[in-house]
């Protein structure tokens, strides 16, 4: 019986060592499967299409042509006459991205920093608040500061009750705010303006912006700190001097990270930018889902975008790179 | 220059007291080290004379100064931690010449005086090197050149060798010392290390439960503990229960020459600390103050041996000189050990609990 058993058995123990090998050769085959198919093709579909020819009046057929991006440089009426109106577009993709992202970023480094010094338990509420605001969407926010910033109910009407707005009026700074795009000839008015924008798309990153920074400065070394304090630094040349260098690599990646996810912000451009002044990712939902309907237009202003955005990453990349030689 | 005083300080945290009512004098000059246990309140003691804590009570004053408001900024007492926290972001001279930076001193003369101090330290040629690409003895060597680059006139170090192995540390507390003693430097070095603090300091200070438990040099803290827990804390002690009766000490049923008079109650219970190394198994030795004994156990340590004995008052350990004329020792052996007068600190029995 247990000769039996044993030559029964044998075959059995060899086989998932034989299987192994091959099941992560599948594993790998999958992976890699996935990875073309969720991460690559909807890119080079968005390269193929932007190559696309539209045709009026209609939809679009696979092509291969370079109008969409001639369009995009030179305008539509190129050669006869030239726009830069995409170009526009994209520069105040990049004009609001690289304002807001190092908003929120400055902002959110300050709380982070001391959120770090707090009690683990207030840390582990302070994130636990912080994540769960993530789950409100770009549409959720745009409209609570659409009703904070509205002339008749928001911070307009607040500001004209308590009386701030006639004293700007009397003492010049109503011209100044006027001069900023930030008052209408009889009242302040936030709607549409840069200022708005801006702290929308600011408010939007910024809970990013804690949870990206919060690992580097939760591991600072705090002996670091006071090292510093006990060679004659006060405060503020503790964080110029220790602080900001040592955890500058997370700061620049955190800033990175936020203006490449602005350049993509659609909700709060449409409702507080002047439409004289929108982004290229306003420009891109028109092509594909607005009146236009021109798909292979609005891919390859993707492209651009994408492209664009490649490049500012790489040119950090490079800057930073120069930086740390130099040190 | 000037002393440092502590006067009456205490530190709490929350409802727990970490320091309590230390009285010192750092004398200029001198090195002390402040030695105890983990939880002690040494490193919290340090960072108050530091400035990075607060006392919850109590004065500090350097010379007629009144420093305790003071921030750790204002104050500028050099400091090695334990981690060294050298910034990783800057290159060793830069370390070394943080302070000078701080204070304003152009980058020509503050690196003139970095590799000065670099030299002082034998690391002249790493000046340009970063902290990943250094050993923990050269970190430590920086952490040093970088506290002394602003000329501070105090001058601590918090656990400075725990992060090095057996060999550097040696190495490293003969060197400090001679640095120190060439600089002149009032100079505080926390540590849980008792070999340590007597290779280093002019005066031990024991500490135990927040306060100071005996101060002195280290001889004297070595060969007169003020109490049980400086005996047990520092170096190896047999403890053996007595009493002590019309002043004399009784241990079982004999009677001990002592050199103390002790000044206990009739009856009273005691402990009475032995060193290893004072008891005497040699042939010849007086006839007072035996104890017949029973050998347990013999473990050769190099260039002595320790010799386990059981005796009417308890095991005991004899650390007994391997040389000319020296007696062999088997496990079983019966003999007698004398305890010299000398050899016997007597101590409350109820005192013998103090650190835990």
């Amino acid at each position: 019986m247990s000769s039996e058993s044993i030559d029964i058995g044998l075959p059995k123990a060899t086989e998932p060592a034989s299987l192994a090998p091959i099941l992560g050769k599948v594993a790998r085959v999958v992976f890699r499967v996935l990875v073309v198919c969720f991460c690559l093709t909807p890119f080079l579909l968005v390269i193929a299409i932007s190559l696309g020819e539209k045709i009026e009046g209609a939809a679009w057929v696979w092509g291969f042509e370079f109008t969409h991006y001639e369009r995009f440089f030179a305008g539509a009426d190129w050669p006869n006459s030239y726009s830069g109106i995409y170009l526009q577009k994209l520069w105040y993709s990049l004009y609001y991205a690289l304002i807001a992202a190092p908003i929120a970023v400055v902002t959110a480094f300050p709380f982070t920093y001391f959120l770090t010094r707090l009690t683990r338990r207030a840390q582990t509420v302070w994130l636990i608040f912080l994540l769960s605001s993530l789950s409100l969407s770009e549409v959720f926010i745009v409209m609570g500061w659409d009703v904070l910033l509205s002339n008749r109910s928001g911070l307009p009407m607040v500001l004209r009750e308590l009386g701030i707005t006639d004293w700007m009026k009397a003492t010049g700074w109503f011209d100044v705010a006027r001069e900023w795009g930030l008052a209408s000839p009889r009242d302040l008015k936030f709607k549409t303006s840069l200022f708005a924008t801006v702290l929308t798309m600011s408010y939007l990153v910024w809970p990013y912006a804690v949870i990206l920074l919060y690992p580097a400065l939760s591991r600072l070394d705090n002996s670091t700190v006071e090292a510093a304090r006990t060679m004659g630094a006060g405060p503020w040349a503790v964080m110029r001097t220790v602080i900001l260098p040592t955890v500058r690599i997370p700061l620049i990646g955190t800033t990175l990270l936020l203006f490449v996810f602005l350049l993509g912000v659609y909700v709060s451009v449409t409702v507080f930018a002047d439409p004289s002044q929108h982004t290229l990712a306003v420009s891109i939902y028109g092509s594909v889902r607005g009146s236009t309907l021109n798909a292979p237009f609005g891919a390859a202003q993707s492209v651009i975008l994408l492209i664009t955005a490649g490049l500012f990453l790489v040119l950090s990349q490079i800057l930073v790179s120069y930086a740390e030689k130099r040190r | 220059m000037s002393d440092l005083v502590l006067k009456d300080i205490r530190k709490d945290f929350g409802s727990a007291r970490a320091v309590d009512r230390i009285n010192l004098t750092f004398r200029h000059g001198e090195l002390t080290a402040l030695l105890g246990p983990s939880g002690c309140g040494k490193t919290t003691l340090l960072r108050m004379i530091a400035g990075l804590e607060e006392p919850t009570r109590g004065q500090l004053l350097l010379g007629d100064t009144d420093i305790t408001a003071q921030p750790a900024h204002k104050r500028k007492f050099g400091m090695v931690f334990q981690n060294f926290a050298l910034f990783p972001h800057m290159r060793v001279i830069d370390n070394v010449a943080y302070s000078l930076a701080i204070e304003g001193m152009a980058k020509d003369a503050r690196h003139k005086r970095a590799l000065e101090l670099l030299d002082l330290v034998q690391l002249a040629d790493f000046g340009q090197r970063r902290i990943g690409e250094l050993s923990g003895g050269q970190r430590q060597r920086v952490a040093i050149a970088r506290a002394l680059a602003q000329e501070p006139q105090v001058f601590l170090l918090d656990e400075p060798m725990s992060a090095l192995d057996a060999k550097l540390r040696e190495e490293m507390q003969v060197e400090l010392r001679m640095l120190q003693q060439r600089l002149k430097i009032t100079t505080i070095v926390v540590t849980h290390d008792q070999r340590e603090a007597m290779t280093m300091a002019d005066t031990i200070i024991v500490m135990s439960n927040g306060r100071a438990e005996q101060i002195g040099p280290p001889q004297d803290i070595y060969h007169r503990p003020a109490n049980a827990f400086v005996a047990d804390f520092i170096g190896r002690t047999n403890f053996v229960d007595g009493t002590v009766h019309s002043g004399s000490l009784r241990i079982g049923d004999q009677v001990f020459e002592t050199n103390s008079t002790p000044n206990f109650a009739d009856g009273s219970a005691v402990r009475v600390a032995i060193r290893p190394e004072m008891p005497s198994l040699d042939n010849t030795m007086p006839l007072s103050n035996r104890l017949t004994a029973r050998i347990t156990f013999v473990r050769n340590v190099g260039s002595t041996r320790d010799i386990h004995l059981d005796t009417p008052a308890g095991p005991m350990i004899v650390e007994y000189a391997i040389g000319e004329n020296a007696r062999d020792f088997a496990v079983g052996d019966q003999l007698d050990v004398h305890l010299p007068p000398s050899a016997l600190h007597i101590f409350p029995a109820a005192s013998t609990d103090r650190a835990a």
